[in-house]
């Protein structure tokens, strides 16, 4: 094994020096444009095949807080947001419950109990060419 | 060159993986996107570990700065905090407008019975003009006992009393030195006032001084405790207007609650004051009163009746009655549509009462969950007349021995 000269060696950690530092220096900068510390909310949630969700089935969405509803006339979703003051709101036998503020709704969402004053918002969902749900909450 | 080359682009690497480094040490940004603002904060970055504030207000959903301002993308300490209503508390009268306001919170509307801040402001505890109006007639400022100054200058145009409006009241433009005094020493208690240094004085200034229990905390089980932080710790000596602390140190309720000299009945010393004064009386009723004497009404006929007349009950039935929003937000009974409670005088809901089937009542302790229950005078040997309702009438037969 040939030994590297001083000269050589120099060369090699100025150079590594630089290509680390060049890389660090973009490695930084890139998670820098990166960052959006205030980036526009999800508005569309893929929610899978619609075979998921059979006919007459009532589920419980996490991502948005949403009750997805299959029924004879097809998909719609319910916002589980409470109108009032944005609590998610708690299925219950007869409709849904906000737990912060009281308001209470029907099953189809409408105001049965304030302080809410607006129905719970209807989401709008389309099954896409693939056979896929897509809800969409604006 | 080549040598002083190699030297910078090692300095420079090594200032990179300084920077790296003390990049690594801060905290990962925690993003939240309350649903009410729909903005992202990073509070929760340094403030994971504080507690929810209440049912009421779940963090995910109103998130710090819709309560708190600040700078809700900033995560330099100074920065974040800059903008901060009220500093660590944003219900000081000062802020409460902005931070807790809006006709869907607590500045909404006298017919929902959600003007809660219209109503402290105009309270007496927040005013105190019934102690200035006093005090300034009794060392000749004023020449009537009406109330003209409060603590701060307020005015409200739809108020149903005489008062539509009071001055600021400025001890330093008072020409009595007593008066002065009484500015001076006199004004610990009305309800922004900064507290009084000492432990059982401890209580935050606006809305929190009565709904913050603990830290971080609102709450409408509220304990005497809190009531004592201002009431019962002492009293002004008008002779030379100095507070004076109470010299005992109860350790029981039954001392604690009144001061040694005081008489009182049972009910008035197990059951928390929020058991039977009603939210008018202690929070305001929207308008301008002279005093307290003005505003408090609930007297024992309210829950025993007269000789001749039962307590004034009502049958719930309108779902959004009033006393179900208060046992909503303070559990501890399940009121439902058809059960019958007391309601005083004024029509207000005691909602943690209820009427048994013998024909006696039932109170539950809105801060201790404990069940009391109790007779209406009709029936009893009380010969008391339902004219004299004041505690001293009441005293003569039923005060505690102690």
């Amino acid at each position: 094994m040939s030994e590297i000269s001083r000269r050589d060696f120099l060369k090699l950690a100025r150079d590594g020096f630089l290509y680390l530092s060049g890389a660090l220096t973009l490695g930084g900068l890139l998670r820098f444009l990166d960052y959006d510390p205030n980036p526009a909310p999800t508005t569309e949630f893929d929610l899978g095949p619609a075979l998921n969700y059979p006919l007459n089935s009532r589920t419980l969405l996490s991502a948005p807080q949403a009750v997805l509803l299959h029924t004879e006339n097809g998909f719609s979703a319910l916002s589980l947001i409470c109108t009032h003051l944005g609590c998610t709101v708690e299925q219950k036998t007869d409709g849904f419950t906000c737990p912060c503020h009281g308001s209470r709704f029907g099953s189809n969402g409408t105001v049965t109990n304030g302080p809410a004053e607006k129905p719970l918002q209807s989401l709008r969902v389309e099954v896409t060419d693939e056979g896929n749900l897509k809800l969409f909450t604006a | 060159m080549k040598k002083i080359l190699t030297l910078a682009s090692g300095l420079l690497l090594l200032t990179l993986v300084f920077a790296w480094w003390l990049n690594s040490r801060e905290p990962k940004p925690v993003k939240l996107i309350p649903t009410l603002s729909g903005q992202p904060e990073y509070c929760i970055t340094c403030h994971a570990d504080v507690p929810e504030i209440s049912a009421s207000h779940p963090v995910v959903t109103f998130g710090c700065v819709s309560c708190h301002g600040g700078e809700r993308l900033a995560l330099d300490e100074d920065l974040a905090h800059s903008t901060m209503r009220g500093g660590a508390n944003p219900s000081d009268l000062s802020v409460v407008e902005a931070s807790c306001g809006g006709s869907n919170c607590h500045s909404g509307s006298e017919a929902d019975d959600r003007h809660h801040i219209q109503r402290v402001m105009t309270s007496v505890q927040s005013t105190y003009a019934g102690a200035i109006a006093n005090i300034r007639y009794t060392f000749g400022a004023q020449t009537d006992l009406n109330a003209h100054y409060g603590i701060n200058a307020i005015t409200d145009d739809q108020t149903k009393t005489d008062i539509t409006s009071l001055f600021a009241f400025d001890p330093a433009s008072e020409t009595n030195p007593s008066i002065q005094k009484f500015g001076e020493n006199c004004l610990t208690c009305h309800i922004n006032a900064t507290p009084r240094e000492g432990e059982t004085y401890d209580r935050q200034t606006g809305c929190a001084a009565c709904h913050s229990t603990e830290q971080h905390t609102l709450a409408t089980a509220i304990p005497y405790t809190q009531c004592n932080a201002c009431h019962n710790r002492g009293n002004y000596d008008l002779r030379t207007m100095t507070f004076t602390e109470r010299t005992d140190h109860p350790t029981q309720r039954i001392d604690d609650y009144y001061q040694p000299i005081a008489q009182f009945t049972q009910c008035e010393y197990t059951l928390d004051c929020v058991d039977c004064h009603t939210r008018s009386e202690v929070m305001g009723d929207g308008d301008l009163h002279a005093s307290q004497k003005d505003i408090q009404y609930v007297t024992c006929k309210t829950c025993h009746g007269t000789l001749t007349e039962l307590p004034l009950t009502k049958t719930l039935t309108n779902p959004n009655d009033i006393a179900f929003r208060m046992s909503f937000l303070n559990p501890i009974v399940d009121l439902k549509p058809g059960d019958t409670i007391i309601v005083t005088e004024n029509g207000e809901p005691l909602w943690n009462t209820r009427v048994l089937s013998d024909g006696t009542y039932e109170m539950i302790g809105k801060a201790t969950s404990q069940y009391f229950t109790f007779k209406p005078v009709i029936g009893s040997s009380c010969t008391q007349s339902g004219q004299d309702q004041s505690s001293a009438y009441c005293h003569e037969c039923h005060a505690v021995e102690r």
